[in-house]
């Protein structure tokens, strides 16, 4: 993959902006609310479905794997990688997929990307405790990402049109 | 540069339609989970560390709560076992997902410690021993 300046310039500005955020909404405990480990609002997500369609997959895989490896690093959790990384990827491989289907808007990408990237972390989950016992949790968390969804595809639709009046573009 | 797409930022119909195929799959795993519980027998939990089956607490015997204590991945959590339920109480984790679950009680349900590997599963408890139905 070749990349100009400009697009290497932003895949890191991103890459950092979805570290922030990650380490943001820890500040939101949704665990307290609902006790189910790894249970999260999932803000990093507005950064990769805004990659997804102003750079395109291979770029927002890019920056999402770039992520989840130095957000590994900096929490000093490498155990935790498996279950950004399955998580993640699952997410992204559904939203390029909706992304593609041309009557949805990035709210239902947003929403098939949270379920997926849920479904990704308990399979993660049971993988690494070799017990079954986490995917008891799925339901709960299927339907807590129809909300999380809904948030970060909201967000990125107001950024989207917040987009529209600069000139990001156009340099 | 610009765009590689132009995403369409009102939700309508299909995103509905996207939201009813996860709900839908929610209520389904949801129906599997419940169904799936193997409530037959005396309630008890079931410890795993890493795996594998490390002990199997019979709650229906228990007369008192009893705490027990377990360490696994350099985490030692602290569960008290009574005669409907168990909860971990207290645990060096770092997330404390496994302390805020509180107690579990029914078949099938289960306490989860990521970070320490170990697992409290339900199993059991159901009237399999009673009468199906009481008529008069």
């Amino acid at each position: 993959m070749k990349l100009s300046t400009k697009q290497l310039t932003l895949c890191a500005v991103l890459t950092a902006m979805a570290l922030a955020l990650s380490y943001l909404e820890n500040f939101f405990p949704l665990s307290l609310a609902i006790p189910i480990p790894g249970i999260k609002l999932g803000l990093a997500n507005i950064v990769t479905l805004f990659a997804l369609y102003a750079l395109g997959a291979g770029q927002a895989l890019l920056i999402l794997v770039a992520r989840c490896l130095l957000g590994a690093v900096f929490a000093g959790n490498v155990n935790a990688l498996i279950f950004s990384l399955l998580g993640g990827v699952t997410a992204m491989l559904v939203m390029i997929g909706l992304s593609r289907l041309r009557g949805l808007s990035v709210y239902g990408v947003s929403v098939g990307g949270a379920a997926a990237h849920n479904c990704g972390q308990v399979a993660a989950a049971v993988l690494t405790l070799g017990n079954t016992a986490p995917l008891y949790y799925l339901p709960v968390l299927l339907g807590v990402s129809l909300f999380t969804g809904a948030l970060t595809g909201l967000i990125a639709a107001c950024l989207f049109r917040a987009l529209g009046h600069t000139k990001l573009w156009e340099v | 540069m610009r765009m590689k797409s132009s995403p369409k930022l009102r939700p309508n119909g299909w995103d509905a339609l996207v939201a009813g195929a996860v709900l839908a799959l929610a209520v389904l795993c949801g129906t599997l989970a419940w169904a799936g519980g193997g409530d037959s027998g005396a309630l008890t939990a079931v410890v795993s560390v890493d795996g594998e089956v490390t002990e199997r607490v019979a709650l229906s015997g228990l007369t008192a709560p009893e705490e027990r204590t377990y360490t696994h991945n350099g985490y030692t959590l602290h569960v008290t076992f009574t005669a409907e339920s168990a909860q971990v109480t207290a645990s060096d984790c770092p997330t404390q997902d496994c302390v805020h679950t509180g107690a579990i009680t029914r078949s099938g349900q289960s306490i989860v410690c990521l970070p320490g590997r170990i697992v409290i599963q339900m199993e059991g408890g159901g009237d399999s021993d009673g009468p199906d139905l009481v008529i008069g």
